[in-house]
């Protein structure tokens, strides 16, 4: 299992429950593009499959985000990864953690899912080359407990990809 | 008597229909209320149903953060409209840094400004309990002076030099010969602004300030008056219309 499952799966607050409808529904009429959210009657994980962008070195491939809610959402970030096999990109790690500041210290709650999105595929988008982050073995070694990557204190330093 | 009517009318993207209650059945409350009530869920359904393009108008108003119709509204300096409970929860509780959650503009609380609708004016804030325990009032609206007052008084300076602040202070001190002259123009003044607006009176909710400034320059038809200003106007003419009553008297006896 991924870190994910461990997760705090209390029960989501009326006002995230009440956003996350309200997030769905326009979801549902105006996806972003290169997105496909995969039904299902939970609200508080969803599965998104993302679609590489044409142009980029992810082009036609195909991944999975799973994104997990906390009970004060939208106040907290939610819990983003990628379900394996995670793409090969130099702020993604092998066990599906993204090193990506606006799922941690630069969470604000404005943000949505949408946005969450467009900023990974943004992310994707930029990189120009396929590998690892340098202290992926370390870092996945430390998460073998089905650490959270919220419980991760990520050092935010390379602004190019 | 009750006079109905069904009244429709297009909104930019939508249809309201709604019955219209005339005056005359005003004496019936219970059937007023129901036709308030059928309005109000009408415009609710409106604006939660689903919008074509994703663009809707009630989401000029919806909280950025509960995405909800902002509750006590709030809005900053940057712009961005907010529930007072969310943007408290949000500064205090959950954020390392006073920014604004939509574009990282600092926030500094002393500047936020509250929109005061007038959906909820009637029930007094401090009785609603917010669930959320500590959450402090809502910052209140910083309310910069009036507009000065107009300068339709000015031919009082012109006529007689000392005798202008006459309306607030020195009423006793009448150099009156002289005063005729002038005080007619003032009357008839007075029947094109003095009673021109009567709906203002009532909605003015700070008592008449009387500044006792009155500028030198020409007397002429002012075309924009505050609504201070009218008061000011009204309050002077009246006094101008008792010392005119006065000098006749004078002049009689």
């Amino acid at each position: 299992m991924t870190a994910s499952s461990v997760s705090s799966r209390k029960v989501l607050s009326k006002i995230a429950t009440n956003r996350l409808q309200k997030e769905l529904t326009e979801w549902q009429i105006n996806p972003p593009s290169g997105f496909t959210h995969k039904v299902t009657d939970n609200l508080q994980r969803w599965v998104i499959e993302v679609n590489g962008a044409q142009g980029t070195i992810y082009a036609n491939e195909k991944y999975q985000l799973q994104v997990d809610f906390p009970e004060n959402y939208p106040m907290e970030a939610p819990q983003v990864i990628f379900l394996p096999p995670a793409p090969l990109h130099p702020h993604i790690y092998s066990n599906g953690h993204i090193c990506l500041d606006i799922l941690y210290d630069s969470w604000s709650p404005a943000m949505t899912v949408g946005s969450i999105c467009i900023s990974i595929l943004s992310m994707l988008s930029s990189s120009t080359v396929k590998e690892r982050p340098e202290d992926n073995d370390r870092y996945v070694k430390n998460c073998r407990n089905g650490r959270s990557p919220k419980e991760t204190r990520w050092w935010f330093h390379d602004d190019k990809v | 008597m009750m006079l109905l009517k069904l009244v429709q009318f297009t909104y930019p993207n939508s249809v309201y229909h709604f019955v219209s209650v005339d005056s005359l059945s005003l004496t019936n409350p219970k059937f007023n209320f129901n036709s308030i009530h059928f309005t109000f869920k009408v415009r609710a359904r409106e604006s939660s149903s689903p919008r074509d393009g994703g663009s809707n108008d009630a989401g000029d108003f919806e909280c950025n953060i509960c995405f909800e119709l902002a509750e006590d509204p709030i809005v900053t300096l940057c712009g961005h409209l907010f529930c007072w409970p969310c943007l408290y929860k949000w500064l205090h509780i959950h954020s390392h840094s006073h920014e604004c959650p939509v574009c990282k503009a600092l926030i500094q609380e002393e500047k936020l400004i509250p929109l005061y609708g007038r959906g909820k004016t009637q029930t007094d804030p401090r009785s609603k309990p917010i669930p959320d325990l500590e959450i402090p009032h809502r910052p209140a609206g910083q309310r910069p002076a009036t507009a000065p007052a107009p300068d339709t008084n000015n031919f009082l300076n012109f006529g007689f030099g000392g005798f202008a602040p006459m309306a607030s202070a020195r009423f006793g001190n009448f150099a009156v010969s002289s005063g005729i002259g002038g005080l007619f123009p003032s009357l008839l003044d007075m029947n094109v602004h003095g009673f021109h607006n009567p709906l203002y009176g009532p909605r003015h909710a700070y008592g008449p300030r009387f500044s006792s400034r009155f500028h030198g320059g020409h007397h002429g038809h002012e075309i924009f008056h505050s609504r201070r200003g009218h008061q000011e106007n009204n309050l002077l003419k009246t006094f101008l219309l008792m010392f005119a009553i006065f000098l006749v008297l004078v002049m009689i006896l």
